[in-house]
């Protein structure tokens, strides 16, 4: 069983940061495009949302193109910083942060536009500039909406696998998160570890799955 | 319809019906190590032509997993595997007909580098310049081209000095695609499979094993299709199957 | 006691997917509280917003006293948080999140400050004026319709607004309450010493709020039937 903390710890440590990532880009967007329309804003949703459609492997792909050692940006990151993302777990954030962002983006989003405008509005009657209607307005009354949505992404973050195992890798005590340690303990015919750790992973995401309902009941 | 045209539509019906069933039992499942992709594609292809009827599918990947999908009851009628490690493991588990088993081919443990990289490292010890920051092999415990490196990097004392600098692969084929995309330094594959990629990467160093590398292939033990079965392994060892696996670069076991 | 005049001018095109609205008025209000009356549809709430800061295109002229807010010809398009009117929204739009003393506080309290000690008075003073002081702790749903129209109105005129803008805020109450509260309005508004726009539907709004009417309809300003009722002082 001490094999299991390792990949549990990593897990956590990615799923974390990548639900934090997720989530500040998620809400600042779902805000954005909840506000009004503008040219272009089907567009951009739909492209927020293809993570959540696109196969992980195909993300995995677009992921190296960008990021590789030789990718668009990943050359130069390489070049002139000296910064590698493949096989790192920042690579891992990188990828769970991805597929995450369409639950956060969704439910900020959906939260946002229930919010009634004339709050906002007798807001900004009352001298407060965007920020300031975002953060003691919008923002408050929406949140039930986004915690589930974060929490979504968190219960995302953590299963992670397709994209994960392509940009980060499988290397133990490294970027071996939960669910590519069950996929090789599979591989391995080791079959008593294996279930362990799905065990460990069901019942994180079920108590998130619990937790976000009640979150999202609790509204009405 | 007219009477002989619905006639006639039922009777091709029947006809390719039939005909499919009568496919499948030429048909075979061949579970090979991913070094032999290329090779084994080729030979597959050849001994369709030689035996008309005959329909083979392979599943290629590293061979530790292939065979925890046997275990699982993968309906596989051939397994070859890139070292007699899985294979023993196999026939400890009595997954396959022992008599069947034999070696077809030969392979070297080479190390390769980007074809970009200006650093050739001349000896395994190389190795440990800090250049070398990221060297890829496969997972040792599944894939037997890491069992192989982790041998000879073993043999040459350098086990703790790398330790910390192993990207695994989860087969021999990643590895390769590793090095070839430029994401590691250097890594250990066959020469089978650098020859795959000759522009994208170049070997600087032959690997002599103490484990020799050769290839074994045997028989499923629940094969429902056991003379195709030995028809193909056959077919391996003849001349015309040695002489596709020796274009691709592999050697006599 | 002079009352600055209000002063409005806009030209607006709402286009929606059914239909496009052209909206066109030109109005001088000089009474301390003038009504603007029209059938639903007519535009009246697009011209509070307007004058409230609350729509980007508009454009046209829009002054208080000698105040500018809006002069499209001078380039001039103040922000509504720049435009010192108070606005009370039809339902009121009190924050249900907030308490009754964090509405009021609203306006006065900027992000990560403080308030100072003569906005506190201030915000006590509005409590006691609007007889909340019961009140003061308790959220928007707990209130009731009447309760919650002094809260909008002494939150709008917490920031010390130098125009005040009531869109409908009557409408939304059924029959009898909005008699009684009506009275209760008129009565607040004789005290308040703010220049009034009240935007509404309802000829006995006019008669009860407003000093001087003029009336809307599909987007232009029209002759009225109704005459003001006349008020002392």
């Amino acid at each position: 069983m001490p094999t299991l903390f390792v990949p549990l710890w990593l897990t956590l440590k990615v799923a974390l940061l990548a639900t934090l990532i997720a989530s500040t880009v998620g809400v600042a967007l779902g805000w954005w495009l909840a506000r009004r329309p503008f040219p272009g804003r089907s567009i951009v949703d739909s492209l927020l949302m293809l993570p959540m459609v696109l196969p992980p492997t195909v993300i995995g792909y677009y992921l190296i193109v960008l990021i590789g050692r030789n990718g668009i940006f990943g050359q130069y990151l390489d070049r002139w910083f000296g910064i590698n993302l493949i096989f790192t777990w920042q690579g891992a954030v990188i990828a769970a942060s991805v597929v995450s962002l369409p639950l956060v983006y969704k439910g900020a989003r959906a939260a946002f536009e229930e919010v009634d405008g004339r709050f906002a509005n007798a807001a900004r009657t009352l001298g407060a500039g965007e920020l300031e209607v975002f953060l003691r307005v919008s923002l408050p009354l929406a949140i039930r909406g986004i915690a589930a949505g974060v929490m979504l992404a968190f219960a995302r973050a953590m299963g992670e696998f397709g994209a994960t195992l392509m940009i980060a890798g499988n290397l133990p005590g490294k970027t071996q998160t939960l669910s590519i340690a069950v996929y090789e303990a599979v591989q391995a015919g080791n079959d008593n570890q294996a279930l362990w750790l799905t065990l460990v992973i069901s019942s994180v995401c079920i108590g998130v799955l619990v937790a976000s309902g009640r979150l999202l009941q609790a509204r009405h | 319809m007219k009477i002989s045209q619905r006639l006639r539509s039922v009777a091709l019906v029947a006809t390719l019906w039939v005909g499919s069933a009568a496919c499948h039992a030429q048909e075979l499942v061949v579970s090979a190590a991913a070094s032999l992709t290329n090779a084994f594609q080729a030979a597959g292809k050849a001994f369709e032509q030689a035996r008309p009827g005959a329909k083979v599918t392979f599943n290629f990947a590293a061979s530790g997993p292939l065979l925890a999908q046997i275990q699982q009851g993968a309906p596989v009628d051939v397994f070859a595997s890139a070292d007699q490690e899985t294979m023993n493991r196999a026939a400890n588990a009595n997954l396959i007909a022992p008599a069947t088993r034999v070696d077809f081919a030969a392979n070297t443990l080479v190390l390769i580098v980007p074809a970009a990289s200006t650093q050739a490292p001349k000896q395994l010890s190389d190795l440990t310049n800090p250049l070398f920051q990221r060297v890829s092999t496969g997972t040792p415990a599944t894939v037997p081209v890491g069992r192989y490196t982790m041998e000879a990097i073993d043999k040459a004392g350098l086990t703790a000095s790398l330790q910390s600098r192993w990207i695994y692969g989860e087969s021999v084929r990643q590895v390769l695609n590793y090095v070839a995309r430029g994401e590691v330094d250097a890594g250990f594959v066959y020469r089978t499979d650098a020859l795959i990629e000759p522009e994208k990467t170049r070997i600087v160093l032959t690997i002599p094993t103490t484990t020799p590398v050769t290839y074994p292939i045997a028989q499923i033990a629940s094969s429902k299709h056991a003379a195709l079965a030995g028809e193909f392994m056959a077919f391996v060892r003849s001349a015309p199957g040695q002489e596709i696996l020796q274009r691709y670069g592999f050697s006599k076991p | 006691m002079h009352t600055p005049s209000l002063d409005v001018q806009l030209q607006l095109t709402l286009r929606s997917p059914d239909r496009s609205f052209e909206l066109d008025v030109d109005f001088t209000a000089t009474a301390q509280r003038t009504s603007l009356i029209g059938p639903s549809g007519s535009g009246k709430s697009t011209v509070l917003q307007a004058i409230a800061g609350l729509l980007p295109s508009v454009r046209g002229r829009v002054r208080v006293g000698d105040q500018t807010l809006l002069d499209s010809s001078l380039g001039i398009h103040l922000p509504a948080r720049e435009r010192q009117v108070g606005v009370v929204f039809q339902d009121y739009a009190l924050f249900p999140h907030m308490t009754v003393e964090q509405n009021l506080q609203f306006g006065l309290r900027r992000l990560g400050q403080r308030m100072t000690a003569e906005q506190a008075r201030r915000v006590d003073a509005l409590i006691e004026q609007f007889d909340l002081v019961s009140l003061r702790s308790g959220l928007p749903r707990n209130l009731s319709g009447g309760q919650r129209q002094r809260v909008a109105l002494a939150r709008a005129l917490a920031t010390e607004p130098r125009l005040l803008l009531l869109d409908e805020p009557l409408s939304a109450l059924d029959s009898p309450l909005r008699k009684r509260l009506r009275r209760e309005l008129a009565e607040m508004l004789e005290r308040v010493n703010v220049p009034a726009l009240l935007v509404t539907h309802d000829p006995q709004d006019v008669e009860a709020l407003a000093q001087e009417v003029i009336c809307i309809d599909d987007g232009r300003i029209v002759d009225c039937d109704l005459s003001p009722r006349p008020f002392a002082g």
